[in-house]
């Protein structure tokens, strides 16, 4: 255990050359945020109105959808990268367990992102956007939970395509293509109460919904106690189901190594 | 040592053989790259989707609607298509400076400029974004009423191609950093792909420093605002200057002009600085 | 007039200095601190047409800045480079039809495509006549044995295929000068001696003038007559390879294989270098002993089986010259 602790560690550590990446990263995002928040400001002055409150809402909404996505941002070529440059087979040799030593390196940059990234986004969107607190105590650390857990959705779905790579060589068209689907289904870009019914039914048998619209609709307080619990049972699942199929592809992706000698 | 002038006859073979060329290795990975050029247009596509779902919802946006508002987007797309199609190479420049490839350029009797531009054309990047701008120019044109006079053909095929030498003079400024080897690759892509996401909806959603952001430091309003402004003609067109709608074609040539000569320059301190490997 | 003329060239470096740390990085933003590298210092010679000149330095010695400023890859700081009478710096295009440039780590061919392709490219860049391009891709083809690749995209060519195709490449269009920079590195020794011969050939028939810059020494020796060795940005040697052997490199090797061991030999006039089973190596400088009174010498005390002279490596006698603080040595053609 202590070994992976070391690996989460060096990655933290590594993200350190990255400085200059990880500025451009938060002005992306404060972009991004300013953009739409200027979109539902305009939406807000037509038609169908929007009240403040509501507003305020929403502005909460994209910052927490924006900020997540940004430090839920994973490197998702390291795999490919080993395995186009062949030290995927020195990896199979060590005795360390390749899935939970590439899970570590991936922590090891999310709490470097959450530090570096997302607390002073998060001051400084906090002061010029306004948004509201969290709703309770209760909420937050539910809140805590349900972000944890959404983060690992993602991070088994990403995996999936990962292990593309062992069959399909260039996985970056199959990880954009994932990345489109989750930043409109998840409701990253437009919350899901603002989408038509035929489109959340589809959305409610998917995993997307799970990974940023629930822990943030419990953040603003907008789901019933009664219903977090369920929700977040549903998050687990969802883990696991995307876990088992993520290692039944390693399995085979190992043994398809073997067989053709790395 | 005599050279006798290459002719545009010359240039033309030449610029035809890379082309044969730059084909050719796109078709030895047909699958791959139809399906890069598909996971592009899903890109591409997710803002539209966003435009749609908002206004499916909420109909009008300052008076926009949802065909004016993709119009808009068209022109975005459509121009970047095309700056990609043909200046892939500018695009690349810092690469090519990398990875010696410059270097090469300098060795041949031909110009620089024309190697970095004929070298290189990205198709899937091309069909990518050019899908998403057809569909939508299809899709809106019509429905937002434009009678396709002849000069109303020919302000649109001007202010599509300006607006691509906006891009690619945009690009060209970034390109220039390598040659005194900063790596301005994030910064640039922080900037002008920024820049083009905000440049998506109108400008007069945003406060005024926005506007002018967009409209003097990093040109996008001319790209696709003030061209629609051109066809549309909406009440807030009043907010600007008339003479706005046409220039495009002058933004384009300035920024083409001033970026060249920076381009010269650091051509000059390459040849002197170059790669300082002994 | 010498086809090419370097005179007092000098190429120095701007180097920013780059502070370590947070607050190092800041103040290089504020305060930019510089160094001057002398990359190049005033270098002179000239190369007459058809010669086949090797240039050897250590690495960041100035070598390959000199020779990219022979290509035109790079402008001198101070000095002047003439090809043909023409100044590289102010006429690239006019030089570049002229000269042909292989980089041994860097290929012209493109990736996918079979190597014809590139071929076909480079004709309509240097507007090679068709006739004289057919006449010129059958006989590289012929002597580097090219037609088996030719048409196979370079990405599934072995080293030493991609290296003869882009010889093949840089000389389509009949270059005076060709420029080879490691051109032979990472190939088997068959390999390599195919290409040495080759350029022979061609220098022989065309009379192409051929500059290497390497690290292998046999590439020197069997291809190049002429030898010029660059430190520290100066040049410190200039001449041909066989007057460099005859003035340094004064130090022999008798390799002496006997019947049986003993345990000690003595050999006046030489020093003993090893031994293994019953062969024992001695060195001695051939200006104070010669060969055949030291076998003479042998053989009357002891039972000979074989006897072979070693000349001394070149590595060896580049290493002297490096050593001996030597003064440069022009050669007086």
């Amino acid at each position: 255990m202590r070994a992976y602790l070391e690996f989460a560690k060096r990655s933290f550590q590594n993200n350190l050359v990255y400085r200059l990446d990880y500025i451009a990263g938060v002005l992306n995002a404060i972009v991004m945020i300013f953009v739409n928040i200027s979109i539902w400001k305009a939406v807000n002055e037509d038609g169908d109105s929007i009240e403040s409150i509501q507003l305020q809402i929403l502005v909460t909404y994209i910052v927490l959808s924006f900020l997540m996505q940004l430090i839920y941002t994973m490197d998702e070529y390291i795999v490919e990268n080993k395995v186009r440059s062949g030290t995927i087979s020195m990896d199979l040799l060590k005795p360390i367990n390749f899935r939970l030593y590439l899970f570590s390196m991936h922590l090891g940059t999310l709490a470097f992102r959450i530090i570096m990234q997302f607390i002073p986004a998060f001051i400084v969107s906090a002061y010029i956007f306004r948004i509201l607190p969290v709703f309770s105590l209760q909420m937050f650390f539910y809140f805590l939970l349900s972000a944890i857990m959404g983060y690992l959705i993602l991070y088994n779905l990403n995996y999936i395509v990962w292990m593309s790579t062992f069959w399909f060589y260039w996985s970056f068209s199959l990880v954009t293509i994932k990345d489109a689907l989750i930043m409109v289904l998840s409701g990253a870009l437009v919350p899901l109460w603002f989408m038509p019914t035929w489109l959340t039914d589809i959305i409610a048998f998917t995993p997307f919904g799970y990974i940023f619209s629930t822990p943030i609709l419990i953040y603003l307080g907008m789901m019933p106690e009664s219903d977090i619990f369920d929700n977040l049972t549903r998050q687990f699942v969802w883990i696991v189901i995307l876990f088992l199929v993520g290692k039944g592809l390693w399995l085979m992706a190992k043994n398809k190594l073997v067989i053709q000698g790395g | 040592m005599t050279l006798k002038r290459y002719s545009l006859l010359d240039l033309t073979k030449i610029f035809i053989q890379y082309s044969k060329l730059n084909l050719k290795s796109m078709l030895e990975y047909k699958l791959d790259r139809s399906l890069l050029a598909f996971a592009i247009f899903c890109r591409e596509m997710v803002a539209v989707v966003v435009i749609i779902l908002i206004l499916s919802r909420f109909l009008h946006i300052r008076g926009w609607d949802l065909n004016e508002m993709l119009f808009l987007y068209s022109f975005l797309f459509l121009s970047y298509s095309l700056f990609v199609f043909l200046f892939s190479g500018i695009r690349d420049f810092d690469q090519m400076v990398y990875s010696g490839g410059l270097d090469r350029f300098l060795t041949r009797p031909i110009g620089i400029m024309f190697q970095i531009v004929a070298s290189r054309v990205d198709y899937p990047a091309t069909l990518g974004h050019g899908l998403v701008g057809v569909i939508l120019f299809l899709k809106t044109s019509a429905a937002v009423g434009i009678e396709w006079t002849f000069q109303n053909v020919v302000y649109y095929i001007i202010a599509l191609v300006s607006g691509s030498l906006i891009q690619a003079a945009l690009f060209m400024f970034s390109a220039c950093a390598s040659f005194w080897a900063f790596k301005t690759e994030n910064l640039r892509n922080l900037v002008f792909f920024n820049a083009r996401r905000i440049a998506g909806y109108p400008i007069t959603f945003y406060p005024a420093m926005i506007q002018k952001l967009l409209i003097f430091i990093v040109p996008f309003t001319f790209v696709n605002y003030f061209p629609t402004l051109f066809f549309l003609r909406k009440e807030e067109s009043a907010m600007f200057w008339e003479g706005y709608i046409y220039l495009t074609p002058v933004v384009a040539i300035v920024l083409l002009a001033a970026v060249y000569q920076l381009w010269r320059f650091g051509m000059r301190n390459y040849s002197s600085t170059g790669n300082e490997a002994g | 007039m010498a086809l090419i003329e370097v005179r007092d060239l000098v190429k120095t470096y701007k180097v920013n200095v780059r502070n370590k740390g947070i607050l190092g990085s800041l103040k290089s933003l504020l305060v930019p601190e510089y160094r001057y590298i002398q990359a190049v210092d005033s270098i002179n010679f000239t190369i007459d047409r058809g010669e086949t000149v090797g240039f050897i330095g250590p690495n960041g010695a100035g070598k390959s800045t000199t020779v990219k400023m022979l290509c035109g890859i790079l402008t001198p700081t101070s000095g002047s480079v003439q090809i043909g009478g023409l100044s590289v710096a102010k006429e690239r295009k006019k030089i570049a039809a002229k000269l042909g440039i292989v980089f041994g780590q860097r290929s012209q061919l493109w990736w996918d495509l079979p190597v014809i392709d590139t071929f076909e490219l480079l004709k309509s860049i240097y507007r090679v006549p068709e006739q004289r391009y057919r006449q010129n891709l059958s006989r590289f083809s012929e002597m580097l044995g090219l037609e088996e690749f030719i048409r196979q995209p370079v990405r599934q060519l072995s080293l030493g295929q991609r290296m003869r195709a882009e010889i093949a490449a840089s000389m389509l269009h009949d270059p005076e000068i060709i420029f080879f920079d490691e051109p032979t590195i990472g190939l088997d020794v068959i390999a390599k001696e195919k290409i040495r011969e080759f350029l022979r050939e061609v220098n022989r028939e065309k009379g192409t003038t051929m500059l290497f810059t390497t690290h292998d020494m046999q590439d020197i020796e069997k291809t190049c007559e002429r030898i010029i060795i660059i430190d520290h940005g100066q040049k410190i040697y200039d001449d041909s390879v066989e007057q460099m052997k005859r003035q340094y490199g004064r130090t022999r090797t008798l390799a002496v294989e006997f019947d049986t061991y003993y345990e000690q030999v003595y050999l006046p006039g030489a020093e003993f270098a090893g031994e293994k089973d019953n062969k024992k190596w001695f060195t001695f400088s051939k200006d104070e002993a010669d060969v055949s009174s030291l076998i003479q010498w042998l053989s009357q005390r002891y039972k000979i089986v074989d006897v072979t002279v070693k000349e001394p490596e070149i590595e060896e006698v580049i290493r002297e010259i490096y050593r001996g603080g030597v003064q440069t040595v022009e050669s007086v053609s």
